[in-house]
């Protein structure tokens, strides 16, 4: 019954968190980044920045997606450093 | 001459036609990329390999010197559409006969609900801390093994089967991620299969041995707008007994705090990469069977464990020699419940340097000493020091 408590308790928290973001915005700083900012300063994180050349413009949507996913990216970050990846490889 | 002229005639025409065919050739292949639409639909395989060698000395001067197989992961990536995404990472590596063994890593599909929110269900790597879920493969981790209480007989969870939703994004300057999940959990070790290990917590198991499900989460703070810096915000809980035994009311809770700081410092001209991870395992009391007296005992089962790693490239030299060197030290600490009869307190100190052929392949020299109890089988303290060689490649 506890552990039911707790499980309910996390979806609402979850649920207000989710109504809550959407009130989030990012500042106009965030916002102006470009793609290759958003490469040089995100990517090192974990690992080296890649190469644009590595992969094809089809294999960057993949590589980003997973990345979106793996790193927490935001889908307007994501879609910036692809962006910016399939111009400069 | 006249041969000679027909001979030349027919190789000019030849010459002609074989032209006109490529030239067909590169035409229709040109038809044929423009016409070439990629689909929604995208496969891709990646992964990483590494080997090696380790030379190894104890205190009592014996050695031992061995090239390792080393392991070949692959990652199967498939993005089905702009929401659904589905990952699998296969872990190969040799047994000690020479044979190869391949097993399931993780195995999960993720499905994109809306700018803030994804959900996932499979088996996942659990976002317990950072290490296990971004700095595991051999390719990004800078020295040559995961840190103590990461991995068999670890006191961090590794993957698990359950369902998670995750998420990113910003309130002003400051980036925000998330992640809370719903497992099978981890398993208590009552002794039955290995008395001295009663009490210990193991990771990973396909089927739940109770009807309790393990819930967590993790919260991921980037304070600065150039997301150098991220502290994250780890913790489980949950019934880890069998069910219908005398330990099905025993519960497990456990927590991580990580710290992660990775800038470019122009004054030094290289990039400072500062990575660190707190343990800490709490399982409530219970009694266990000592092999030994054949009495219960109890103790306080509680265990932690820490690593702090720093590594500095100068990456930002002009010289294309030593911009690809990078120093790296590691100091890890794990310590398990002091009274139990799997209690360890190895620390461990790494030293490296490595050098990187391109952005995701590394060769990586280095010395790692290991010092404290740390053989729970045998009760005996370890000392040991160990010169390592790594060539590693993400693909």
């Amino acid at each position: 019954m506890k552990k039911l408590g707790i499980i309910i308790s996390t979806a609402l928290a979850t649920l207000l968190l989710a109504v809550s973001v959407q009130s989030c915005k990012p500042s106009a700083m965030i916002q102006a980044k470009s793609g290759a900012q958003i490469w040089g300063e995100t990517c090192i994180r974990c690992h080296n920045t890649p190469s644009p050349d590595t992969f094809s413009d089809v294999d960057w949507e993949v590589a980003g997606m997973h990345m979106q996913l793996r790193a927490n990216l935001t889908p307007d970050e994501v879609k910036k450093v692809i962006k910016f990846m399939q111009s400069a490889n | 001459m006249k041969k000679i002229f027909t001979l030349i005639g027919i190789f000019a025409v030849g010459s002609l036609i074989a032209q006109d065919t490529t030239s067909t050739f590169d035409r229709q292949a040109a038809v044929n990329n423009y016409n070439a639409k990629p689909g929604k639909s995208k496969f891709m395989l990646r992964g990483f390999w590494f080997t090696g060698l380790d030379n190894l000395t104890n205190s009592e001067g014996e050695s031992s010197s061995n090239f390792i197989g080393g392991g070949f992961n692959p990652i199967l990536l498939y993005r089905q559409s702009d929401r659904l995404f589905f990952e699998a990472e296969l872990e190969g590596q040799y047994d000690v006969n020479g044979g190869f063994e391949l097993g399931l890593g993780y195995a999960n599909a993720s499905y994109v609900l809306n700018n803030y929110m994804t959900i996932r269900a499979g088996q996942f790597l659990l976002p317990f801390g950072t290490f296990t879920e971004k700095m595991h493969p051999s390719w990004i981790n800078k020295v040559n093994n995961a840190p103590l209480g990461f991995g068999h007989d670890g006191i961090s969870p590794m993957a698990d089967i359950g369902m998670e939703i995750r998420g990113a994004f910003y309130t002003g300057s400051i980036k925000l991620n998330y992640q809370a999940y719903v497992i099978n959990g981890p398993q208590l070790k009552d002794g039955s299969d290995e008395p001295d290990e009663a009490g210990g917590l193991k990771f990973g198991y396909m089927t739940d041995n109770n009807k309790n499900k393990t819930v967590g989460g993790r919260i991921g703070i980037l304070p600065l707008s150039n997301s150098s810096l991220e502290i994250g915000f780890s913790g489980m809980t949950g019934k880890v007994g069998t069910a219908e035994s005398k330990y099905e009311d025993v519960t497990a809770t456990l927590y991580a705090i990580d710290l992660s700081f990775v800038k470019n410092l122009n004054f030094m001209k290289s990039v400072v990469d500062i990575k660190g991870q707190y343990n800490g395992t709490n399982v409530s009391d219970a009694d266990y069977l000592n092999p030994e007296t054949g009495a219960d005992y109890t103790f306080e089962n509680k265990s932690s464990g820490y690593y702090a790693q720093i590594a500095v490239r100068p990456s930002l030299l002009e010289n294309k020699i030593l911009r690809n060197f990078e120093a790296v030290a590691r100091y890890s600490v794990l310590s398990t419940a002091e009274e139990s009869l799997w209690a360890a307190d190895p620390t461990q100190l790494t030293f490296g340097l490595n050098y990187w052929l391109d952005w995701r392949t590394v060769v990586k020299i280095g010395y790692q000493t290991t010092d404290g109890l740390g053989d729970h089988d045998t009760n005996e303290t370890i000392s040991q020091n160990l010169f390592y060689v790594r060539v590693a490649m993400g693909f």
